[in-house]
């Protein structure tokens, strides 16, 4: 509800902006799987370390064209998220500055829906950054894989009690784990997790 | 990079890095469901297909159900470039499970071709190179030259030619010349010294020496020698630092043998001239046989070297005959020699065999020949080759059967019968025989009845039509192709490759009356002739060498003991490398065109 409300007000200052494309609704048919690397798991505090994001147009994953985007690092990037991306603070001294990458972020997905797995997560995380420096948060429409994953099971199997979390879910749908841990990875394993789903993996045959 | 291409497998290692970064930044990735058509035949190809996961089969639409399949793709196989390069599919790819693959767009592609002529070169070119490609790969490797340098003495040592210590300057000689030796050792009491011809040549020459000197006084006893477990190269060692040309081979204070310098070379560069060596100075069966166990040996050194299958084949083929000519001299007298002509037949008749075949053989017999005890020499003769390591043919082609043994006459009117005839059987008994080769005897009684064979069937376009229908029989070997999941199961190459070719040849080389009975050489007369086109007969020709080879190297694994399946002839997809697969399916793809052209020309549609 207030995010509907922010997303309203947002629009109508942005709409004659740099930015007003965004807000139009998405004629297209392509997605846009992402997935945030972030240095924790608190959206209040945590900072983003990389940014990814690849299309999705019907079977296909764009990966020819996918972002890519390593950012500074962040005054919190700290032993124990490194544990988890194994990045550090010097492969990331020579990444992109916040507002540059968020700006080829934002060029790259437009108006596009937005995929993510646990995408509510990545989305606060994103908006938090986005917002003192571009005055909006993502206007886009988003899907949880996670989600879409537990409608599919409930309405083809609704006696089971699924698991959802990302390897088991991968296992399921039978695709492959590329680059665990890795944003882009991460967002082309979702991609191909949703391509998967829509063309009926779990429908028992 | 998100990007899981093995790149370190051919056509991608003829990039350079950045050209592979392109490969890695440029393709998409895409999901296939079971049963999908992937690239349907006729349609342009527009993107090249790399197979991350699953598998997917490549099949002729319009082929009748059981022989549509041509060949199956699983990860890390590439498919989709030929039908750019041709402009559209000419089969169907269907995915076979949820495959998942990289796709490469055309237009990256085709710049990659335009930017790396090799790797452009890599699709367009024929069999021929990516087998030498294959080959070049296989020396890289080098693993099978290890076991080759671990060679021990004893595998190279010959018997040494011991003589007593009052043996005369010019006994010795007589010695050394029947028994085409280069040194000998002279015994007293116990200690042996060594005699070398050029110890015999300074006595006589230099010294003036009398023929009737005993060898002894001119023998040195100081000898270079070695343990038979030694290694070979130990012995190469010794000659080098003593600056002598053999070394004598003792086990527990007696000589068991010699090594000779140019043995040892002669064994680091191919066994082979060993055994033709040994083969040559056998003068009774025993000494025969031993040589004839040395042959397997032989083809596997020669082969580790990276020596052209093609001559491993004439050589052994060479080999091969002389065993069968020389039991033919012991066993046959003078005079009934110059009035028969032995033949071999089947696949020692046309040189391909690699390792020892069943018999398949006949005589043909002068028409003034008197020769009551034929029967009796024959049976003898079977029973001593079975002796030498040939086992007894299963559908009884051997001499010893009295319906392969017939005079020169006799067999233009059996010849003749099985023309007219034209049943299974016949036309089997006529392809055997077209693949006769005279091994001893009089080889005039071969070529003249092997005319009469071709003067007789060249021109019977439909004795030919059904001669040539036998090379259709086994239309549909790539069924068995898709069974990765099975380990037991395999293509059969002998039935789906080796067989169309030989027999597809075998009848072009009928219809236009080639003498020649190996395929590759009749395949080189063919397009001589125009009959086939040149490149179209080297890619038939490579191809039969890709499944010989196959089948060989399964068939020495098996010597090795290394692998205890009995079925040379059926190979392991799965156990192939990609490369290896690639190769597989392409020669496949060419038997298959063979065969169209062969239903085309002998009219064999239906």
């Amino acid at each position: 509800m207030i995010r509907s409300l922010r997303r309203a007000a947002d629009r109508r200052r942005q709409a004659d902006g740099r930015y007003g494309g965004l807000f139009r609704s998405y004629a297209g048919d392509e997605m846009v799987a992402i997935d945030c690397e972030t240095t924790g798991l608190d959206t209040r505090t945590a900072e983003l370390v990389s940014i990814a994001a690849v299309r999705i147009k019907g079977e296909r994953v764009l990966t020819s064209g996918s972002l890519d985007l390593r950012l500074q690092p962040p005054a919190s990037l700290r032993g124990d998220s490194i544990k988890i991306h194994r990045m550090r603070g010097i492969d990331l001294s020579d990444g992109e500055t916040l507002d540059e990458a968020l700006e080829k972020f934002l060029d790259f997905i437009g108006n596009r829906p937005l995929l993510g797995w646990c995408i509510e997560y990545d989305l606060a995380v994103i908006d938090r950054h986005l917002r003192p420096l571009f005055g909006f948060g993502l206007p886009n429409l988003c899907l949880d894989m996670a989600q879409v994953y537990l409608r599919e099971m409930h309405r083809t199997r609704p006696q089971l009690e699924p698991t959802v979390n990302f390897e088991a879910v991968a296992e399921a749908l039978k695709v492959p784990v590329i680059g665990r841990h890795t944003a882009l990875g991460d967002a082309v394993t979702t991609a191909l997790m949703y391509i998967r789903l829509k063309k009926g993996a779990l429908v028992p045959s | 990079m998100m990007v899981d291409i093995d790149l370190s497998q051919p056509p991608f290692t003829l990039l350079d890095d950045s050209g592979r970064k392109r490969v890695l930044r440029g393709v998409d990735l895409i999901y296939f469901d079971s049963g999908e058509v992937i690239l349907e035949a006729g349609q342009s190809g527009e993107c090249v297909y790399i197979i991350h996961k699953g598998e997917v089969a490549e099949l002729d639409p319009h082929a009748p159900d059981r022989q549509s399949r041509i060949a199956h793709y699983t990860a890390g196989d590439l498919f989709g470039a030929i039908s750019i390069l041709n402009g559209t599919s000419r089969y169907r790819f269907q995915a076979e499970q949820e495959s998942l693959c990289y796709v490469m767009p055309k237009a990256l592609f085709e710049r990659l071709c335009g930017d790396y002529p090799t790797f452009a070169e890599f699709f367009r070119r024929g069999l021929a190179q990516k087998t030498r490609l294959l080959a070049e790969r296989r020396v890289e490797s080098g693993v099978n030259m290890a076991g080759f340098m671990l060679a021990r003495i004893s595998d190279c040592m010959r018997a040494p030619l011991i003589v007593d210590a009052t043996t005369s300057i010019a006994a010795a000689v007589a010695q050394l010349n029947e028994n085409h030796a280069d040194s000998l050792l002279v015994g007293k009491a116990g200690r042996f010294g060594v005699v070398t011809k050029t110890d015999l040549l300074n006595a006589l020459v230099m010294e003036g020496a009398t023929q009737e000197r005993p060898v002894f006084a001119i023998a040195h006893f100081e000898l270079v020698s070695a343990g038979p477990d030694q290694y070979l190269f130990e012995a190469l060692v010794q000659m080098t630092r003593h600056e002598v040309a053999r070394v004598v081979v003792v086990e527990r204070g007696r000589p068991v043998g010699v090594v000779e310098l140019t043995d040892v070379l002669s064994y680091f560069s191919s066994r082979s001239y060993m055994v033709s060596l040994e083969l040559e100075k056998a003068d009774d069966l025993e000494a025969l046989a031993r040589a004839s166990a040395r042959l397997p040996g032989m083809v596997q050194t020669l082969m580790s070297q990276g020596i052209k299958l093609r001559f491993v084949m004439d050589l052994l083929a060479a080999l091969n005959g002389r065993i069968v000519n020389k039991a033919f001299q012991f066993l046959i007298e003078p005079r009934y020699r110059t009035q028969s002509c032995l033949l071999v037949m089947g696949s020692e008749g046309r040189g391909e065999q690699i390792l020892k075949t069943d018999q398949d053989n006949a005589l043909i017999v002068a028409d003034d020949a008197d020769w009551a005890e034929c029967a009796v020499a024959m049976q003898r003769l079977t029973e001593t080759l079975y002796t030498l390591g040939y086992p007894p043919c299963p559908g009884n082609i051997m001499v010893s059967n009295p319906a392969w043994v017939n005079s020169e006459s006799g067999w233009r009117r059996t010849i003749s019968h099985w023309a007219e005839r034209r049943d299974g059987a016949s036309l089997m008994n006529l392809a055997i025989m077209l693949d006769a080769s005279g091994v001893a005897g009089d080889t005039r009684l071969l070529e003249r009845l092997r005319e009469h064979l071709l003067a007789s069937c060249s021109h019977d376009e439909l004795l030919l039509s059904y001669f040539a229908r036998a090379a259709l029989h086994f239309n549909a070997p790539l069924t068995l192709f898709g069974t990765l999941k099975r380990p037991r199961h395999g293509i059969d190459i002998k039935k789906g490759g080796i067989f169309p070719i030989v027999h597809g040849v075998r009848t072009l080389a009928l219809e236009c009356r080639v003498t020649a009975t190996s395929t590759l050489a009749r395949l080189e007369v063919l397009a001589g002739q125009g009959r086939l086109e040149a490149d179209f007969a080297a890619d038939l020709g490579e191809a039969l060498t890709l499944f010989t080879e196959l089948r060989l190297r399964q068939q020495l694994a098996q010597l090795g003991g290394r692998e205890n399946s009995d079925e040379p002839n059926l190979v392991m997809v799965q156990n192939l490398s990609s490369l290896e697969r690639d190769l597989l399916r392409e020669a496949l793809h060419i038997v298959k065109d063979f065969q169209q052209r062969l239903t085309h020309r002998f009219h064999l549609e239906y």
